[in-house]
């Protein structure tokens, strides 16, 4: 193949990618991978450097039209990235002592679980808020935003504890794979804190960038991100995220959460053929 | 603008990251177009083998010198490193201007909450390399 082909089909794919990364919360990893392994034949390692940069290119690039929309929550992002920079540390540091197979297995296991209350929750629109109180209340975590419809949406985070537990296991997944914590990240917010989904999508997107900053040393440092690789994904990446920054508030919350069901069982999936020794 | 007031946390962390972002693009795009002139008709053979035991592990460049190097003939492989590296420092800046907005803000708990996050991630981006790596 072409260098030149190369980059363009690359780039391409990587649109798609953006696109739905940011409209889901998660960084486009799921996409970007199993295409330059099962397309490209592209190493693995080299794939998961891309992806590193993948993730970092769908949040910031998205990031600011969401933060304009105030659909993101920063209050929340903010504090639950303490847990997932904290567990970003410990899955880097337990890489090289774990086997990443079981370890694989257990969080592939877990995502296939969370299918189950999220698919419960397929058709709802807007959660009934909690009430605001605790650390919750003490923590500031609650805001409002403008739905597709023009309804001004009031809500409450509860059960932050929770919250952070879900973002550490988050952060875990993300330094030891160097994928999966987006999906991880949406789940904490929309099962335990119970935001809305669309708040729970961009803050997880608004949050990815700096779980994946964390571990991006770690890929340089190996010499893991490979020029000719991440350069047509970054790009690609940060147009699609842009677009998909501009689609997310015109589509509603049940289809949002269709589209996150379906790669929710891709990415559980993906982990588990991984831990069986089929890799995608 | 008045800093104090916490509707410009938004506005000054949405424009860092749109800065930091088409930054980045620029310069890839530059090192792009400068790959693509110089060898798109190339084939990709062999260019995406992976030798564990040399470090890079690709067939590129990682020397700093060599980087500084390429930046001065203008290299396509050290320009997109470079725009790569501003896309990686646009999270770093958003915490930190987090921090200092806070500060602004007077908001304690979330100083505290926003420079222990800016620790992690340093700490983490600076010494995770130096973890031994041993299945890698």
């Amino acid at each position: 193949m072409l260098i030149l082909e190369f980059l363009v089909i690359l780039f391409l794919f990587s649109i798609f990618a953006g696109i739905f990364g940011s409209m889901l919360g998660l960084g486009g990893g799921v996409v970007v991978i199993p295409v330059l392994t099962l397309l490209f034949g592209v190493d693995i390692h080299f794939a998961i450097g891309a992806s590193i940069v993948a993730i970092i290119g769908t949040s910031s690039g998205a990031a600011s039209t969401y933060i304009k929309d105030k659909v993101t929550n920063l209050r929340v992002g903010m504090f639950l990235e303490l847990a997932s920079a904290s567990g970003a540390i410990v899955g880097a540091a337990i890489a090289a002592y774990v086997n990443s197979v079981a370890l694989e297995l257990i969080f592939g296991v877990i995502l296939l679980f969370t299918l189950i209350p999220t698919l419960m929750k397929i058709g709802e629109d807007i959660p009934k808020s909690p009430e605001l109180n605790g650390l919750s209340k003490r923590l500031g975590l609650h805001g409002s935003y403008t739905e597709t419809d023009g309804r001004v949406i009031d809500y409450n985070a509860t059960r932050p504890v929770a919250g952070l537990t879900g973002t550490a296991a988050a952060g875990v997944v993300s330094g030891f794979l160097g994928v999966g914590g987006g999906a991880f990240k949406v789940l904490s917010m929309d099962l335990a804190m119970k935001l809305p989904l669309k708040v729970s999508t961009t803050t997880s997107n608004f949050m990815i960038g700096v779980t994946a900053a964390a571990s991006a040393g770690i890929y340089f440092a190996r010499g893991d991100v490979n020029p000719l690789i991440v350069a047509p994904v970054a790009l690609g990446i940060l147009l699609g995220a842009a677009i998909g920054a501009r689609l997310l508030l015109k589509t509603r919350n049940p289809t949002i959460r269709k589209a996150f069901s379906v790669v929710l069982a891709l990415t559980a999936l993906e982990m588990i053929l991984s831990a069986m020794g089929v890799q995608v | 603008m008045n800093l104090r007031d916490p509707e410009s946390m938004s506005v000054v962390i949405g424009t860092l990251l749109r800065y930091g972002v088409v930054l980045s693009a620029i310069i890839v795009i530059a090192g792009t177009i400068r790959l693509a002139t110089a060898s798109g008709l190339s084939d990709t053979n062999g260019l995406f083998a992976y030798s564990a035991d040399t470090i890079p592990h690709g067939t590129f460049s990682l020397s700093v010198s060599g980087f500084f190097n390429g930046l001065a003939a203008l290299d396509p492989y050290s320009l997109i490193e470079l725009g790569v590296m501003v896309l990686i420092a646009t999270p770093v800046a958003r915490v930190t201007a987090s921090v200092l907005l806070f500060a602004a803000e007077r908001d304690r708990i979330y100083v505290v909450i926003t420079a222990v996050v800016l620790g992690l991630l340093l700490f983490s981006m600076l010494a995770t390399p130096f973890i031994p790596v041993f299945h890698g």
